[in-house]
């Protein structure tokens, strides 16, 4: 527990030491500005988007890159050598990762409240996005671990925006009609996003909020036993 | 003195590649003895490492460490093993220092990183960005990180490549001091220097099997030319002869030249670690 603290300190230092954390709250106070120029029903509308564009697409971002530069700079196999359990290193690079979400969840929920007024469950928010944010984390740790570049990653990435995150938007934007929306609950982006909407707009459907969790909880639960941790070491090793 | 490592028999195979890398090796590392493997880039000797190391997990055969299967060993493991790689190692938009204080966080025991960093030349630039190091800067700070939890067992990867031959000097002093306070090393180089200058015993390193396990002096004896040789001067001009060192003290001519004749140099003729590695493997470093 001691050095899962520190890994995750070591881990935040490093997010802000490269400047990835300041640049994202730049980013995130611009949407506050944004904010200020929507109706209530508008931010209300959109808010859901920005915090799940942090939480899942910049998020796989950020693990691809960091793993690749990581690799590259060889501090991962120098991590291996210390007396700290895989485990233990992953789950920092997980709960780091979900600092972007939280950051944007935060500064949505602040600019709802403080312009428009509108408040709601903020501790569900939190656990839908921590269960979003992990099951992304092992997406990402997946796109990184088989690919052999930061770039050829996002690569990867865009293959699985395509099929997994465009249809969500497109249902999103009312181009896919919602009786198809359970065909869409396969895609772990839109069981995420559809959790952080149903948080946000505290309109519940009681069903699709349990399959969505329950969901994205397997789903990671399935992706870190047997596609990442076994991967990771064997990939840090290289080189 | 015990055994740190016990190897008998080991194989190993990349997934990617057809054939082993390692072809069944055996060989033991003393506690408090500096080990060496020499050989040529390739051979396989980062890879034995490695699986010494636990970093490579699939191997066949036997490896102990003080007695214990390496593979039933945890993470207590990394308390007492430092492990200098041969590349860099460290953040590189975080100042050399802000590396140390993070990588010797996690253990029980460390070292005084100011006396290593003062040692190695570190110090005063101990506040710039990894990034910004030279090479030869990032090698030796690799061997700080190594050293940082005063390990019992140090493993070395090609330490002193990329070193200029003065501060290749000042690691080799450090690491003979180590082994003096009975630390024990594991080193892999293509370098004979090092293997002269530091090893206790070593292992000819060639295409994953490893030949003559012997300490650098038997195997000048076993495998250098038993020859003296002699410069004397004559007439204005330098002249040598060789003699076999064998019966040298009855050897008419040798003594004649030695009583009659201004000598120059005499040497026992030493053949170069060098010259006894092709010998011995039939390679080329
Ligand atoms: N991760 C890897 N995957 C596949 N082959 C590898 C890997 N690492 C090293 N090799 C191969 O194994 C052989 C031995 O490499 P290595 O142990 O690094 O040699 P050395 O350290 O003696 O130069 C080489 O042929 C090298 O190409
Ligand atoms: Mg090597």
């Amino acid at each position: 527990m001691r050095n899962l603290k520190k890994l995750v300190l070591g881990e935040l230092h490093r997010l802000i030491n490269y400047k990835i954390l300041p640049i994202s709250l730049v980013t995130a106070i611009i949407w506050i500005i944004i904010f200020l120029f929507l109706s209530e029903e508008e931010a209300r509308n959109i808010a859901p988007l920005l915090i799940f564009v942090d939480v899942s697409m910049m998020s796989i971002i950020l693990i691809g890159a960091s793993h690749h530069f990581e690799k590259q700079e060889g501090t991962i196999k120098s991590m291996m050598m210390m007396p700290v359990s895989m485990g233990d290193i992953l789950l920092a690079k997980v709960l780091s990762s979900m600092v972007l979400g939280l950051e944007s969840a935060i500064v949505t929920s602040a600019a709802l409240y403080f312009i428009h007024g509108v408040t709601f469950n903020y501790m569900v928010l939190l656990i839908f996005i921590i269960i979003a944010g992990v099951a992304h984390a092992a997406i990402a740790f997946i796109l990184a671990l088989n690919s052999k570049d930061f770039t050829s990653s996002l690569g990867l990435l865009m293959a699985y925006i395509l099929p997994f995150q465009l249809p969500s938007m497109l249902f999103t934007f009312g181009i896919i009609e919602k009786e198809y929306e359970w065909l869409l609950m396969f895609s772990p982006s839109h069981a995420a996003s559809s959790l952080i909407t149903f948080a946000v707009s505290s309109d519940y459907d009681a069903l699709k909020v349990l399959i969505g969790c329950l969901y994205l909880v397997f789903l990671s639960i399935v992706l870190f036993r047997y596609f990442v941790y076994s991967k990771f070491k064997s990939n840090a090793v290289r080189g | 003195m015990s055994n740190a490592f016990q190897v008998k028999d080991l194989r190993f195979k990349y997934k990617s590649s057809k054939e082993d890398t390692i072809k069944g090796v055996s060989f033991d590392v003393m506690e408090g003895e500096i080990f060496g493997l020499l050989g040529p880039s390739g051979a396989g000797k980062s890879t034995t490492q490695k699986i010494l190391i636990k970093l490579l997990e699939d191997y066949s055969g036997e490896i102990s460490y003080f007695g214990k299967d390496l593979k039933s060993i945890g993470k207590s493991f990394y308390e007492e093993v430092g492990v200098g790689f041969e590349m860099p190692v460290h953040f590189s938009k975080m100042t050399a220092m802000e590396n140390m204080k993070f990588f010797s966080g996690f253990y029980k025991q460390t070292a005084n990183v100011q006396e290593l960093m003062e040692q190695v030349g570190l110090w005063e630039h101990r506040n710039v960005k990894v990034g910004d190091y030279s090479k030869g800067m990032k090698v030796r700070l690799n061997f700080v990180r190594a050293m940082l939890n005063n390990p019992k067992v140090l493993f070395l990867d090609e330490v002193t490549n990329g070193l200029d031959p003065k501060n290749a000097r000042i690691l080799k002093d450090i690491i003979s001091d180590y082994r003096n306070r009975g630390g024990t090393v594991f080193l892999t180089t293509h370098l004979m220097n090092d293997v002269e200058q530091l090893c206790d015993r070593i292992a000819f390193c060639v295409n994953g099997k490893l030949y003559e396990i012997s300490t650098p002096r038997d195997l000048k004896l076993k495998y250098g030319k038993r020859e003296v040789k002699i410069e004397y001067k004559e007439e204005g001009a330098t002249l040598d002869r060789i003699f076999p060192l064998e019966g040298i003290g009855l050897n008419e001519e040798f003594q004649n030249i030695l009583r009659t004749k201004e000598i120059e140099t005499i040497h026992s003729g030493e053949t170069s670690m060098e010259d006894i590695f092709i010998k011995v493997t039939g390679g080329v470093l």
